[in-house]
Parts: C-alpha cells; sequence; structure tokens
C-alpha cells in the first residue's frame, strides 16, 4: 500500500533545514544564555535543522567543533560569554577549519564588531534579539 | 555621571522590552540615588569597562522577574529555576549591549562583561560612592528599576 506520503504535495514546503537528500543540517549553538541556546533550538528544529551540541563559553564551542568535525555544518556564535568570547572562539575554529560556517548572534550591534567578525571568516551576523525569519534566512545562506 | 551616557540605555530599555516583553512600557521620573540600596528581589548586575568603569543593575521583584521570564519563554513559569534566571540576565544583557552599541556609535568605548544574578530579600548593593541614576520602568508584568553608575577613568 502506498503511503499519502509516495505522493508529492506541491503545497506542502520542504523544511529548508536539510540537505536536498533530506537529512537534516547539524548545527552547534554556542551561547551563555540557557534562554537563548533553548529558543535557537526551537526555531532550527521548526525547520527541520538538528542541534547536535550546545556549549556556553567560547572555550568549550571551540572544544566541541573540533570533536564533531567534520560532521557538523553549522555554528551559531553569541559573543558576550564568560573565559572565552564568542570572537576569539571564531578565530580558534578558523584556524582548525578555515571552511567553517560560523554565524555569530550577539546583542552588540557596532559595525566595527561586525566588520571584524566577517574578516575574521564568520559568514553572517545577527544582532538579538531574535526573529525567526532573519535566523533561518541568514543561515540558510550561510549554507549556500 | 555625564548625561550623555543615560540617554542610550532609556532608549535601549524601551526598544528592547518593546520587542521581547511589553509594547506599551512607560517609564516613570529618573531619580538619583547616592547611598547602597536595597533590591528588589532580584537584580541582575552587567559590568561596564572601557573609557568608564560602572555597571547597570537591573532590579526587580521575584513575582516581575517570573512574569517576564514566562512571556520571553512564551510558557508558564513559577519556580526561580535557573531558566527563569537565566532569561532574566539575557533581558539584561540584550537592553545593556543595545545601549552600549549606541555609546560605541556615539564614539565612547564602552565594553560589557556577561551578566551575574542575585536574588533574596534584604540584599543592599553598594554603588562604590558612584552617584547611580534610577530609570524606572513600568510594563504590564511589573515594576523594573534600571539603575546606571558611570565612572569615568583617571
Ligand atoms: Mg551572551
Amino acid at each position: 500500500m502506498k503511503s499519502k506520503t509516495d505522493f508529492p504535495n506541491i503545497n506542502q514546503k520542504k523544511a529548508e533545514g536539510m540537505s536536498p537528500d533530506g537529512v537534516p543540517f547539524r548545527v552547534l549553538v554556542v551561547d551563555d544564555s540557557m534562554f537563548v541556546t533553548k529558543q535557537i533550538t526551537q526555531i532550527l528544529n521548526s525547520e527541520g535543522f538538528e542541534v547536535v551540541a550546545t556549549a556556553c563559553d567560547g572555550g568549550e564551542g571551540v572544544e566541541k567543533y573540533k570533536e564533531l568535525y567534520p560532521n557538523l555544518d553549522l555554528v551559531t556564535m553569541d559573543i558576550t560569554m564568560p573565559k572565552m568570547d564568542g570572537v576569539t572562539a571564531l578565530e580558534k575554529i578558523i584556524e582548525f577549519d578555515a571552511d567553517a560556517k560560523v554565524i555569530m548572534i550577539s546583542a552588540l550591534g557596532k559595525q566595527d564588531l561586525v566588520k571584524k567578525s566577517l574578516l575574521l571568516g564568520a559568514k553572517n551576523y545577527i544582532v538579538k534579539p531574535l526573529d525567526r525569519k532573519k535566523v533561518l534566512e541568514r543561515l540558510l545562506m550561510a549554507l549556500k | 555621571m555625564r548625561v550623555e551616557y543615560i540617554n542610550p540605555f532609556v532608549e535601549a530599555a524601551f526598544k528592547i522590552i518593546g520587542q521581547v516583553i511589553d509594547q506599551d512600557a512607560t517609564r516613570g521620573k529618573l531619580y538619583l540615588k547616592s547611598v547602597s540600596q536595597p533590591v528588589l528581589g532580584v537584580a541582575v548586575i552587567v559590568g561596564l569597562a572601557g573609557d568608564v568603569e560602572g555597571r547597570v543593575l537591573f532590579d526587580m521583584s521575584e513575582e516581575t522577574a517570573l512574569a517576564v521570564a514566562s512571556a520571553m519563554n512564551g510558557e508558564k513559569l513559577t519556580q526561580m529555576n535557573q531558566l527563569v534566571k537565566e532569561t532574566i540576565m539575557e533581558l539584561a544583557n540584550m537592553i545593556t549591549a543595545s545601549a552600549v552599541t549606541k555609546l560605541q556609535d556615539l564614539g565612547f568605548s564602552f565594553d560589557l562583561t556577561p551578566p551575574a544574578i542575585f536574588t533574596g530579600v534584604d540584599m543592599e548593593i553598594s554603588n562604590n560612592g558612584v552617584e547611580a541614576l534610577i530609570v524606572p520602568m513600568e510594563i504590564s508584568q511589573g515594576k523594573l528599576e534600571i539603575n546606571v553608575a558611570i565612572r569615568e577613568r583617571i
């Protein structure tokens, strides 16, 4: 018997957090606030992404990146965090993997800081508070 | 304390609170406090560094903190647990970061530290001799005081 899913429905939008063959993109979320981590995870899950790990400071973020590499598609990186800030963590991740796809997500929005992050290799920059549409748009852009 | 420092905090508070909690927040009259003050029950401190030193203190009752965290998480939270604390800390971080961004754009060199939270009644927080300016905010969840103390480095 054929199930309903065997017939593609043109009205049904494909979840964008997956590759064309239906494998979820794997994301590492680095932020010192459980509130933000939860918020980002909810946004990503709703679009089919998979949050494979979270870290609450820059150092832990770098460590988890190395552990997960190369089975990882994307990193979201906060900036203001205890122990190691997100810009330093970005530098260390790019040093380890020049092709890393890191997106900065910070409440700080100063142009110099955005520029610096992009020069260091960040793929995009999102200013908090988070807007679902904006987050998905910028993350998907980085994956292209 | 220079008056140019305070406006960005007022603007940032309205902007961020409007986006994440309450669009109809209002502000009471600004006032100065020069002595240590008792806090309302939940206090978040964000440190400032750079050309200046100082701190911003976000002060509210536990009831207000629970209502604010519930609104921001889109679920009813009734216990002062880690999620509530980290939600309130992130609110303080967003408001301070937004003000710091504005001040940086105006040419001041400000940086901020990750937030720290203190809870409990009968708590006093010292101003270290720096005069603090209080921005009282009324939101539908209760009263939120933003207490800014900044001193220029000599
Ligand atoms: Mg942070």
